[in-house]
């Protein structure tokens, strides 16, 4: 029993060794997974009416989130190519066709977030909304695209596994996980009418020299 | 504090009871006589199948009241809760327990109007033994026998004697019982009686009692008469009635109700039966059996008085059967018989109160082949046909070999089923709080959907009518193989291994979505899952008088789809680190399995009896390993239970969070006097353990007293 965790270290150290030595080799610098933590997107401010359910207090507005910035862009800018991603609720868009006049595209794909080191050449949607199929790039629904929604307790989870890639507007190529749906990554263990839901927590790798490596 | 500890310190702090002694009692003698595992009597020790035989003297001395408490202390046997985390429920094999079939003197028990059947509704005064026989027994019993059975034997008319008892314990629990037989002539009289109140018992903070308060009676009747020296007849009839009531604050959309009511159960048996004997090599018997199981509950809101929650349900049973076993020679066996079941239900929960009705035709066989006195072999068969389901043939086969006198090797083979039962076929039920989501049974589902296309209500349909609202029996392939070796008598090592892989497990699914996106769901026959594991007993005589025994389970209870998915890097193959909250890849062998199946459970028994100093008392730790809760609705007293699976990938794996593993500890005493008047005290879950979130159904400690008188003239 005792000998598996020794050899583990002995070996991811190794491993880690031998990745140095590549790297110190190699012409391109190896990129930084970042984590954006509590993008709101559209949090209902008064919580959730006890009888509908509706949200309280929400403006209906998409976040608008950059890559190449890192960070958030004003809403006033939705007409413009700043942004890449918009969020509201639980719906993402992307900045394209029925969304927005950028040329950003996007998909899901399952695998983990280390797997996909380099962004698969094909397979991007832009957002359609005439399309009764698929009028999201990253799909909406439960157990569609990015996450489960659980009607006894009305709580969202990420699904385990689903990695979003979008090429930008720009033409660069960056991967995304969803961590979180809830304030500080907390999700209630419980139903309550006021969950601090619609907070995005993320990580992702942009490449900003154009190609297709997310190592 | 460690598990060995705990052991160790049970051990030393009940080590009172081990007093001088004389004769010992072992828990279970191979020359006893069972009837469950062949249909007619066998002693136990010459059985091809693994078969766990209580007996009444073990049920006297662990001072148990109700079904449950006693078979919770069998290796391998769970009692687990229902959906709505109340009940109990027989976990057998790792089958849930809507797989077990549960008989009464041979004859099956109704009223698994959640699938599961109450084990508290059998009081434990009459019980003259307990059969237990895992594996399919499909062979002989039809559906539900597809993990095993488990068969309850009644006192039967006999000499002259009585017993009456009152027991008083924690909860305000009161047990009188009574019964009494006698003969005269052709004539045998048996006749029993049992009244069982309790003030229930609260787990949570909250007021809401997690058991109401309720009192029931349970009365039984037999008799028989011999016609002529060939010819027996014999009647009986049992009844229970439970009453409960019931009070709880009910929280809806933020406002809390006070609500009131009351909840009933009514369960009624008759059955008759002649049996003549042609010859001594030939005999044949006719009988019927129906019973009738009612439940109902009613809630108002207070103090307006209005109804605030109705719901009924009514089922009834009714089968002739007439079977007939020839002894070709004695090393050459046959049994055959032929028999019909009707069965209706009516309930609320349908959407109407229409009676539904199916109806089974079905005949047996069997076969005893004794090629020598070191070896046999039984096979049977039987076919099924239901009006609702079709046919169904389910063979069994198995092989006993004696290679000397302390060995003893078994093996069986044989396939069980499981028809649909009516929830299945006719549920209506429309949550019109939670999302507005419908669950339907498979034989209006089609139906609805058309009425929905015609309203122009159909949002999506997720599979083909065609493949909507058919439902096939579930079906399990079973193996057991084992031994038994006995060094001297009363000291035991037997082991069982086990395999059983069931196909077409019944689930729920979404198979189409309104336009207002409300999910509609039905049945379908979906998953096929294994379970596979090993059963081991040993007992031995430590002194005289005193014998110790020592059971355990391991248990592999997975769903094949899942580990399929999982190699091929589908949808189950990801989990959350619970830190990070990061995806990472799954591998098979972090798969724990299918949710409340431990892999590990265990019971340790130490059982003192004093014969001659009128002294016997046992000391039984059961223990349950840690185990996955599944997708719970919510509890009894309004609580959300978190599913165990935190990561999110709808499976449990072993970075999940679990219930925690726990050990019980029941001891009890008891000093007979001149073998008529008998006081006993005991202690059940001694150590107080309570879980009320995930084990509602686990009350804390039970202290109790009882006196009995008995009178004999043999």
């Amino acid at each position: 029993m005792k000998i598996k965790p020794i050899l583990y270290v002995v070996l991811v150290s190794a491993a880690g060794w031998l990745a140095a030595c590549q790297s110190n080799n190699s012409v391109t610098p190896a990129l930084n997974a970042v984590t954006y933590n509590n993008l709101p997107a559209d949090p209902p401010s008064g919580g959730y009416n006890p009888t509908n359910g509706a949200p309280i207090g929400v403006t209906n507005k998409f976040t608008f989130f950059s890559f190449s910035t890192g960070v958030v862009v004003a809403n006033s800018d939705s007409a413009t190519n700043k942004w890449d991603l918009g969020f509201r609720g639980t719906t993402i868009i992307v900045n394209s066709g029925t969304s927005g006049s950028g040329s950003t595209t996007a998909q899901v794909i399952t695998g983990t977030f280390e797997s996909y080191n380099t962004a698969p050449a094909t397979g991007y949607s832009p957002d359609n909304r005439a399309s009764a199929n698929a009028p999201y790039a990253i799909p909406t629904g439960s157990g569609k695209g990015w996450y489960n929604y659980d009607y006894t307790t009305n709580l969202i989870t990420p699904i385990a596994g689903k990695i979003i890639l979008v090429k930008t507007t720009a033409g660069k190529y960056a991967k995304l996980e969803i961590i979180s749906y809830y304030k500080n990554q907390t999700m209630p263990s419980a139903p309550t009418l006021t969950p601090n839901d619609r907070y995005y927590t993320f990580r992702y790798v942009y490449q900003p020299d154009g190609s297709t490596n997310l190592k | 504090m460690s598990n060995r500890s705990i052991i160790l310190f049970i051990l030393t702090g009940c080590a009172w009871f081990a007093l001088p002694a004389q004769d010992s009692l072992s828990t279970q003698k191979l020359n006893e006589i069972v009837v469950t595992a062949t249909r007619n009597e066998k002693a136990l020790g010459a059985l091809p199948m693994p078969v766990t035989l209580i007996g009444k003297n073990q049920l006297k001395t662990m001072g148990s009241l109700r079904l449950n408490n006693v078979l919770t202390e069998q290796t391998g046997l769970v009692i687990v809760p229902q959906v709505n985390g109340l009940g109990n429920g027989l976990q057998l094999q790792g089958f849930d327990p809507d797989y077990t079939l549960i008989l009464i003197d041979g004859e099956p028990l109704i009223g698994r109007y959640t699938g599961s059947l109450d084990l508290s509704r059998l009081a434990v005064g009459n019980i003259k033994q307990i059969e237990i026989v895992k594996g399919p027994s499909s062979s002989l019993y039809g559906s539900e026998a597809l993990a095993g059975v488990v068969n309850i034997i009644t006192e039967r008319p006999a000499f002259t004697r009585g017993t009456v008892s009152a027991r008083y314990g924690t909860f305000n629990t009161t047990d009188f019982t009574g019964d009494l037989s006698t003969t005269a002539n052709k004539l045998g009289v048996y006749a029993f009686a049992n009244r069982y109140s309790t003030d229930g018992y609260s787990l949570g903070t909250n007021t809401n009692k997690t058991v109401s308060p309720f009192i029931n009676t349970t009365l039984q009747g037999k008799i028989n008469y011999k016609i002529t020296p060939q010819t027996d007849i014999s009647f009986s009839a049992r009844s229970l009635q439970e009453n409960q009531a019931q009070s709880f604050v009910v929280n809806s959309n933020s406002v809390e109700i006070q609500t009131m009511g009351t909840g009933t159960i009514h369960d009624s048996n008759i059955f008759g039966s002649v049996e003549h004997r042609f010859s001594k090599m030939l005999k044949a018997m006719a009988k019927i059996y129906t019973t009738h199981y009612a439940t109902a509950t009613n809630l108002n809101v207070k103090p307006v008085d209005t109804l605030y929650y109705h719901d009924d349900f009514s089922q009834s049973y009714t089968r002739p059967e007439i079977n007939t076993e020839y002894f070709i020679t004695p090393r050459h066996i046959v049994m055959a018989g032929t028999g019909t079941i009707l069965e209706t239900v009516q309930t609320s929960r349908y959407g109407d109160e229409n009676k539904r009705l199916q109806q089974t035709q079905y005949g047996f066989f069997q076969y005893e082949w004794l090629p020598s006195d070191r070896f046999q072999v039984i096979s049977g068969g039987r076919y099924d046909h239901n009006s609702i389901y079709g046919a169904q043939f389910s063979p069994k086969l198995s092989m006993l070999w004696n290679p000397d006198n302390r060995f003893t090797l078994k093996a069986s083979y044989g396939l069980g089923f499981k028809s649909p039962d009516f929830r299945q076929l006719y549920l209506n039920f429309n949550n019109t709080a939670a999302g507005g989501y419908s669950v339907l049974g498979t034989e209006i589902v089609v139906e609805r959907i058309n009425q929905l296309q015609a309203q122009g209500q159909l949002g999506a349909l997720f599979y083909d009518l065609s493949q909507i609202g058919k439902l096939q029996a579930e079906q399990s392939r079973a193996l057991n193989v084992g031994g038994r070796y006995t060094p001297s008598p009363g000291f035991y090592f037997d082991v069982n291994i086990f395999r059983n892989d069931i196909d077409n497990l019944i689930e729920t699914q979404v198979v189409a979505r309104t336009t207002a996106n409300q999910n509609i769901y039905s049945y379908k026959n979906l998953h096929r899952v294994y379970t596979d594991g090993l059963e081991f007993n040993a007992s031995y005589p430590l002194v005289k008088n005193i014998s110790a025994s020592l059971g355990y389970q391991l248990l592999y209870a997975k769903d094949k789809d899942v580990i399929a998915n999982i190699r091929s890097g589908g949808v189950y193959s990801y989990y959350r680190d619970p830190a990070t909250l990061e995806t990472k890849r799954l591998s098979v062998s972090e798969y724990f399995g299918l949710a409340n199946r431990s892999r590990h459970t265990g019971n340790f028994k130490i059982f003192y009896n004093n014969k001659e100093r009128g002294w016997d008392a046992s000391l039984r730790v059961i223990y349950r390993g840690k185990y996955g809760a599944g997708s719970l609705q919510g509890n009894v007293q309004g609580l959300t239970i978190p599913p165990s699976d935190r990561n999110n990938n709808g499976i449990l794996d072993v970075y999940d969070n679990f219930v925690s593993g726990y050990f019980l500890c029941n001891v009890s005493a008891a000093k007979t006097v001149h073998q008529k008047l008998r006081v006993q005290a005991g202690v059940d879950n001694l150590f107080n353990y309570k879980d009320a979130l995930y084990i509602p159904n686990l009350p804390g400690r039970q202290i109790y007293f009882s006196v009995s008188y008995s009178f004999s003239k043999k």
